[in-house]
């Protein structure tokens, strides 16, 4: 019968270093992060085979007394925090007192230290082993080296992938750390080879164009809004741009990257009916939650927190994200910028048609159906409520409206312009629960094939909801009784038919979801077709209601409604440039 | 072809006809006019297919025969020219020359057979209808159809000749619109026609002309000594009307017309542009108006009304009632409903002439 003995020390650190050293590219995070708190301006990173052979991190940061050296590889030893209570809110980026001596435990570890230029101490340790400290010099700063990392734990060090995969995970945590800390100059080398070279940048679209380039970087548009307590900025991709390049998706909350599906969820709810089906856009984005609102102590390698109100904070984040769409930045340019990438930080905002902010939708029993409803204590928009002043507007190919405007020519398409119009007002008139609807001297007949049956039976309520009164007459006929009004040209028996023929096959899970598809399929069977002939008023009127949509650049099939031509382009192409 | 007609009878000819030429057209003959010279002077012809309308004026024919000229042009020059005599002279098949004081034109037309030919039609059985009755029914009723192209039978004004009765009746399927005047001698027969003969017609014959109309294949023919219009009938069993104009509507209602106009037409203002939906309220001494649209703002207004039957709220799209009010013949109108989910009717009170007129009105779902 085993007798129950306490672990020793040494294997106590051998298990936690199961929970945070998962890799090499554990072991990076974890020392970038103790030289970010140790307050680094530049951080080099050197690598070799993957991080299987050696991992060193030199910083400039405060370094240690040479006693406080050896104290820093023992166990739930840290400089951080004292109590419990220092716990929330706590602001560096560790504090557990647990990363050093883990690593410690299962590699060759030397840790090189000084407060001052000059005078310093290395620290060795072998195998969680501490040998005797011995001085040295350096410059103010220290350095840490790690070599043979899992040489004392075969089992982990089989589970190792080839060099390349450790490499590129080292690769990815520099890079979430470096878009998290831009005022730091980041250095990384691969086996001798430098792979990364980050300057301090004033914006993150400037460490973004550092990263991967300044084309990338214009794929972005700014977000930065507050929405309750939270604070949330960064940038998000253009619709039009998303699903083209592969996705890349980075959260920090209070300037600790974090893995959050929730959150990612609210960004893609915000981009709602601007993408394909399929396509998910890149983001990143850094949440300011107040201190006591967020709970980091969760996960050993720190990678998850808990919100105390996480529904709050998901909503915040995609009211922010869908206002920042919905300004005429996220309308894709034809010509890129002029100086793309560098822009600098209070880049004009340029309203193209004044977009005020979406009137409050009535909170109904589709609260969360009404588009951005704004939330109180919002940083109210500068435009908003001023009427929409309409530009001379020209007919081409009775496809397209164009305009002229300050920064450019300006085309709108009018099917998808009237599509996203009557998506965000059919919307509204769902969560208001029923829409104006004219009944019928004649009624009409419709018989249906059986897959449309079937999709009428799965919307009734829906249809009944968007103004149709429809009687459904045994078998697969359906007598109409009103129909909704919503434009002149509507034909509601057409429109009806052709919806319940794109529904039939398809069936979506939520209520939510179902509303969606049934406005948007009924939204895009209604709307003027590319080919019809508008008159000026008409066009006038398609302007104005297009003006207060609340994702005016989008439709509902992510297509772009409004395109713009800068005259930085035009003028290239005639050779002024 | 060679011949003289008066500046003033060849620009009338031409205002009336022109009004059938296509805008645009595939068929570049379409765009033209045919001229032909007759025993009494020239006819001038136009059509787009669908409608043809031709007018004969006095000329002094020196020679026969018949040319095609582009029809904007020449109304263009005629329109221009000095109040003195035109002389036409054709060149050759495609070419005429106008010749008016000192100007002088040339223009380039196409020969006269490739211009579509008239609809036959013949006139043997013909019969005679007053201008001034037809005038009368179309204007009272052709603004009631349909513009929308999925259900064309509806494009079109149904005409009823009955033994003792004429009546036009269009709808647009949300409300409709009834005359009937007494007539005498008549043959049942129902055409479907295209509002936009029926507006030839009653541009184009002066009231009290008697006019002859017959029926062709697919065609009807109004014809008077000068002037006849052809146009295509559109084909089809109309819907149902007379089962669907309630006769028990009980509760009624006696509006003063200008008053009831005035109020709609200020409630129009906030009522929404795309339903224009206004509520009405009847009660035994008021009728009440509200108009409550979001994102723009309410309306309230009230007029005296005589109204029989319990009090009723109905909505309506207003801009229906508008219409169907600039075409009531008297100053007090007569409203009949039932319930708010049924049709309700608009009838000139008091009227002094011998016909009947109805309009008829489908509310819209109140919301509130």
């Amino acid at each position: 019968m085993p007798r129950i003995a306490i672990l020793s020390s040494t294997v106590a650190d051998q298990i936690a270093a199961g929970e945070v050293v998962e890799r090499p590219a554990s072991v990076v995070k974890e020392l970038v992060e103790n030289a970010l708190d140790a307050g680094a301006t530049s951080i080099e990173i050197e690598v070799e085979d993957g991080g299987r052979g050696v991992i060193r991190v030199i910083d400039d940061g405060s370094g240690m007394e040479s006693d406080d050296a050896q104290l820093a590889l023992a166990r739930h030893a840290t400089s951080k925090i004292r109590e419990a209570s220092d716990l929330v809110g706590v602001s560096s980026y560790g504090f557990r007192g647990e990363a050093l001596p883990a690593i410690a435990s299962v590699s060759r570890l030397e840790v090189l230290t000084s407060i001052r230029d000059g005078e310093g101490a290395v620290v060795r340790s072998n195998g969680g082993v501490q040998e005797p400290l011995t001085p040295a010099s350096r410059r103010r700063g220290t350095t840490v080296s790690v070599a043979q990392l899992f040489f004392n734990t075969p089992a982990r060090r089989k589970f190792l992938r080839s060099a390349r995969s450790e490499w590129r995970a080292i690769a990815d945590t520099v890079v979430t750390m470096s878009l998290t800390r831009r005022d730091v100059r980041f250095r990384v080398t691969s086996d001798g080879r430098e792979a990364l070279q980050l300057p301090p940048a004033a914006t993150l679209r400037d460490r973004v164009a550092a990263i991967w380039g300044a084309d990338y970087a214009d794929r972005f548009v700014d977000v930065d809004g507050v929405a309750g307590p939270i604070h949330v900025r960064g940038l998000a991709e253009r619709p039009a741009d998303a699903g083209t390049a592969s996705r890349r998706v980075f959260v920090v909350v209070n300037g600790r990257p974090i893995r959050d599906l929730g959150i990612a969820r609210a960004v893609e709810t915000a981009y709602r009916s601007t993408l394909p089906h399929g396509v998910r856009p890149s983001f990143i984005l850094e949440l300011v939650v107040p201190v006591d609102e967020v709970d980091v102590n969760v996960h050993p390698a720190k990678a998850e927190v808990r919100f105390t109100n996480r529904w709050g904070t998901e909503r915040a984040v995609e009211q922010v994200v869908q206002r920042a769409l919905g300004t005429s930045d996220a309308t894709p340019w034809i010509g890129k910028a002029w100086a793309p990438g560098v822009a600098s930080v209070a880049s004009p905002e340029i309203h193209l048609p004044p977009m005020p902010s979406p009137a409050p939708m009535a909170e109904g029993l589709f609260a969360d159906a009404s588009p951005a409803p704004v939330a109180t204590g919002t940083v109210p928009e500068p435009m908003a409520e001023e009427p929409v002043a309409v530009p001379d507007l020209v007919q081409l190919r009775r496809t397209y409206m164009m305009y002229e405007h300050d920064e450019g020519v300006i085309l709108i398409d009018q099917h998808s312009a009237h599509e996203r119009v009557l998506y965000e007002r059919f919307m509204g008139d769902m969560a208001r629960g029923s829409s104006p609807s004219q009944r019928l001297l004649f009624a009409e007949t419709i018989h249906l094939d059986p897959q449309d049956a079937d999709a009428f039976e799965s919307a009734a309520d829906v249809f009944s909801r968007l103004g149709y009164e429809i009687e459904s007459f045994g078998g697969h006929t359906l007598l109409v009784h009103a129909v909704p009004t919503p434009h002149p040209r509507f034909d509601a028996i057409r429109c009806l038919r052709e919806s319940l023929a794109a529904l039939s096959g398809g069936r979506s899970a939520s209520t939510h979801a179902r509303h969606e598809h049934l406005a948007a399929t009924v939204a895009c069977k209604a709307a003027v077709k590319a080919g019809d002939l508008l008159s000026r008023p008409e066009m006038e009127a398609l302007f104005r209601a297009l003006a207060r949509c609340t994702l005016a650049a989008h439709d509902v099939h992510g297509r772009s409604t409004i395109v713009r031509v800068s005259w930085d382009e035009l003028e290239r192409r005639f050779g002024r440039r | 072809m060679r011949l003289t007609i008066s500046r003033e009878k060849l620009q009338e000819a031409l205002v009336a006809v022109s009004a059938a030429v296509p805008s645009k057209t595939t068929l570049p003959v379409l765009g033209n006019l045919l001229l032909e010279t007759t025993d009494r002077g020239v006819r001038i012809s136009g059509t787009d297919l669908d409608i043809s309308v031709s007018m004969e004026v006095a000329a002094d024919v020196e020679t026969g025969g018949g040319i095609t000229v582009p029809a904007r042009k020449l109304s263009e020059i005629v329109r221009e020219l000095p109040p003195s005599p035109v002389k036409l002279s054709a060149m050759g098949e495609q070419r005429i020359v106008l010749e008016c004081g000192k100007s002088k034109f040339k223009l380039l037309g196409l020969p006269k057979d490739e211009f579509p030919a008239f609809p036959s039609v013949d006139f043997k059985s013909a019969w005679r209808v007053k201008s001034g009755q037809l005038q009368q029914l179309i204007s009272h009723t052709a603004f009631a159809v349909s513009v929308e192209e999925s259900r064309p039978i509806l494009n079109g004004v149904l005409w009823e000749v009955r033994e003792d009765t004429l009546r036009m009746v269009a709808t647009n399927g949300h409300r409709l619109a009834k005359m009937e005047q007494p007539f005498e001698g008549g043959t049942k027969a129902d055409f479907i026609i295209p509002p936009k003969a029926l507006e030839q017609v009653r541009k184009l014959f002066p009231a009290d002309e008697e006019l002859e109309i017959a029926r062709g294949e697919n065609h009807l023919a109004f014809r008077s000594p000068f002037v006849s219009v052809y146009t295509r009938l559109i084909e089809g069993p109309y819907p149902p009307y007379d089962q669907v104009i309630p006769r028990d509507n009980d509760r009624l209602a006696t509006i003063d017309k200008a008053e009831l106009l005035s109020a709609l037409k200020r409630m129009s203002v906030v009522a929404s542009d795309q339903t224009h939906r206004v509520k009405l309220s009847f009660n035994s001494a008021i009728l009440k108006f509200s108009v409550q649209t979001p994102d723009l703002g309410e309306g309230q207004d009230e007029i005296p009304v005589r109204y029989e039957g319990d009090p009723m709220d109905i909505g309506f799209n207003g801009v229906y009632l508008l219409e169907i009010l600039r075409y009531m013949p008297t100053e007090q109108i007569r409203f009949t409903l039932k319930h708010p989910e049924r049709a309700a009717t608009i009838e000139p009170e008091a009227w002094a002439d011998s016909g009947k007129y109805m309009c008829l009105v489908m509310p819209l779902r109140l919301v509130d």
